[in-house]
């Protein structure tokens, strides 16, 4: 049972934050930078809504039973960061879209070459 | 009532002014920026009278709630940012590139940095630093040429990834407190009984400030996007002078909230130091005169930790002094930089000759601001370096800090070269307004150096004991520096490959996700062992 108790959405929001972030040390493809910085977020999400809930609570909307209710504010915080993470990736891939025409590549060590080349 | 005045005109007036598309505009918003630093110098004056407020927007409870503080070092640092957005728009009045929808940006970025120094709730902090890092980088390549792209995307993902971290953080504060307050969090930190829940918290946290601070393994991002060819100096300006004032106001915020139960302070004075001393020493082997000032301001934000980390309230008081410092003669290097660059149409130190003939007017206030920065007598940042060093009286940390002016020193040795030359070459015309603004900068860089201690004492409400034969010996150990540092660059490092070549310390995106997970990694194991 114990080995059970360690897979909880606390312990897999840190593994999968982890796992973005290993993206970001090891790919070097542009794209897949941006796809393990929405991973990272994912990871997050997740936290937070697993943030004070027990398999008891309830939605605390229409019910008399306060005392089990789920914490609303983790929710309204999420709600936010999703929007955040959302836009935040629009601005990325645009950004890599013009760098994409200026330096033809995904390959950031590509991009970095192009760039010494190009002097400040 | 004020605070809300103060960060919602600049987004209102920048939309309307995106609207409208005039030049004539540009007046307006100049004018804005004039009323706002008086409204600055009221709410100021008013919490030193009757002292510190809050506001909690929509009236909820201040646990659910988002805090507005404003006491007397946010009311001064919204008072910092507005001044420098006034002397910037001054600067840029006549510049073409100031048209609508770069006037938005700006000014967005001016309510959002303001929202940062007054904001009390982490999540609130969280938001706001996202957005401006956006703006940021849009304004970094705001012309769109090759080379910022490159550097705005590296600005862009480190930063994003920075504020995941943060936002992780948040998350285990949440868990543990139940409020995302940070005066109530402080109030209940020392209930906290196990030190090692609070690890992971406090690293996310620290490690999501420290690239906003640019600490030493974290530090990568900074030179090249402050330093950018696509936008105009006034971006340099705002980016070096005040953005980064926002993490290390945050640094300092944080390391108090956690104070009670985890205290790092001799890690962070190591973080310090070795901040202050690469960033010299990569400082020292630049071309760029752009890239020479940003890499000082990693060097001076090392200062500014060391001082606030090293235990003594009087070194404290000098680390917060010497950002007020900071702020004002680096944003006027950048500014005398900007005209030096434009009317040049020329980056590299080695071929910028007659400086001091062409512009004797600008040239005598660069001087000036690199005489603060420098720490000479009289000038802002001899007080602020004083307050650090005599606060460490006697530790080894006084020499560490004593070289790290020697090495600022040696690099603006080397930039001085710039004034010298030029013989028999006419005047350039730079036009009045500025002019106008480079003066003000320049008189502040004087004045601050009397009224510094004043200005911190009537901050913090603590009383400074300037003791005036220890100001005299510091002025010894200047003018000693100054010597050495003349003759070891004469002599020595002028002729080494280093320093003719230059040296560029840069990491790809996979470099710097790699020096932050180790920097995480460091600082729990830190909490785990030290605290």
């Amino acid at each position: 049972m114990r080995k059970i108790s360690f897979i909880n959405a606390q312990n897999t929001a840190i593994i999968i934050f982890f796992i973005g972030v290993y993206g970001l040390c090891a790919r070097r493809n542009i794209i897949k930078t941006i796809i393990s910085l929405g991973i990272m977020g994912g990871g997050v999400i997740l936290f937070f809504l697993s943030v004070n809930r027990t398999a008891q609570s309830m939605p605390p909307i229409f019910t008399e039973e306060v005392a089990v209710a789920a914490d609303p504010l983790p929710q309204a915080l999420v709600i936010t960061a999703i929007v955040v993470g959302i836009s935040v990736t629009a601005v990325a891939l645009v950004m890599f879209i013009a760098m994409y025409h200026k330096f033809g590549t995904t390959n950031w060590l590509k991009a970095m070459k192009h760039r010494k080349d190009i002097g400040i | 009532m004020i605070l809300y005045a103060l960060i919602l005109v600049p987004i209102i007036a920048g939309a309307l002014i995106y609207l409208i598309k005039n030049r004539g505009v540009l007046w307006f918003a100049f004018f804005l920026q004039a009323a706002l630093l008086g409204l600055s110098v009221y709410n100021f004056v008013i919490v030193q009278l009757h002292g510190p407020y809050d506001i909690v927007l929509g009236n909820f409870s201040a646990i659910a709630g988002i805090t507005l503080r404003c006491d007397t070092f946010s009311a001064a640092l919204a008072l910092l940012t507005v001044f420098i957005y006034f002397v910037c728009f001054l600067f840029g009045i006549l510049e073409k590139f100031m048209n609508n929808l770069f006037i938005f940006f700006f000014l967005t970025l001016q309510a959002l940095i303001i929202a940062i120094f007054l904001s009390r709730d982490l999540f609130n902090v969280y938001v706001l630093t996202e957005v401006s890092t956006i703006i940021v980088s849009v304004l970094i390549m705001y012309k769109k040429d090759s080379s910022s792209l490159y550097d705005g995307m590296i600005y862009l993902i480190t930063n994003i990834a920075a504020m995941t971290f943060f936002l992780f953080g948040i998350g285990f504060i949440y868990r543990l407190f139940g409020t995302l307050n940070m005066d109530l969090i402080t109030s209940k930190m020392y209930k906290v009984q196990d030190v090692k829940a609070l690890a992971l918290p406090f690293a996310f946290l620290i490690t999501g400030v420290g690239l906003k601070c640019a600490f030493l393994p974290l530090f990568s991002w900074l030179p090249k996007a402050h330093a950018t060819t696509s936008a105009p100096s006034i971006v340099s300006v705002i980016l070096s002078a005040l953005y980064v004032k926002s993490g290390i106001f945050h640094f300092i915020k944080l390391r108090e909230m956690f104070m009670p139960a985890i205290n790092l302070d001799e890690i962070f004075l190591i973080i310090g130091v070795a901040t202050g001393i690469v960033g010299f020493i990569l400082a020292m082997s630049q071309k760029d005169i752009k890239l020479i000032l940003a890499y000082h301001t990693i060097s001076q934000l090392g200062l500014v930790l060391v001082g606030v980390a090293s235990g003594s309230q009087f070194s404290y008081f000098g680390g917060i002094l010497h950002l007020f410092n900071h702020a004002i003669f680096k944003s006027l290097l950048f500014l005398a930089a900007g005209i030096i660059t434009d009317k040049y149409g020329e980056r590299n130190i080695h071929k910028i000759r007659g400086v001091f003939k062409k512009m004797p007017y600008v040239s005598i206030m660069m001087i000036a601001a690199m005489l603060g920065i420098t720490g000479a007598p009289l000038f802002n940042g001899s007080v602020s370096k004083f307050m650090i060093e005599s606060g460490v009286h006697g530790r080894v940390l006084e020499y560490e800090v004593i070289l790290i002016n020697l090495g600022t020193i040696i690099s603006f040795i080397k930039l001085s070269y710039i004034f010298g030359g030029g013989k028999g070459e006419s005047r350039i015309y730079v036009d009045m307004w500025k002019k106008a603004s480079v003066t003000i900068m320049g008189i502040m860089c004087l004045a601050m150096g009397f009224a510094g201690p004043l200005f911190i004492s009537s901050i913090f409400n603590y009383r400074i004991d300037f003791s005036i034969t220890e100001y005299l010996k510091n002025m010894i150990i200047f003018f000693v520096s100054l010597g050495g540092g003349w003759l070891l660059y004469h002599k020595y490092l002028s002729k080494t490959k280093f320093i003719k070549n230059g040296f560029a310390l840069e990491l790809g995106i996979n470099g710097i996700a790699m020096s932050m997970t180790a920097f995480f990694a460091f600082l729990v194991a830190a909490v785990y062992l030290f605290a």
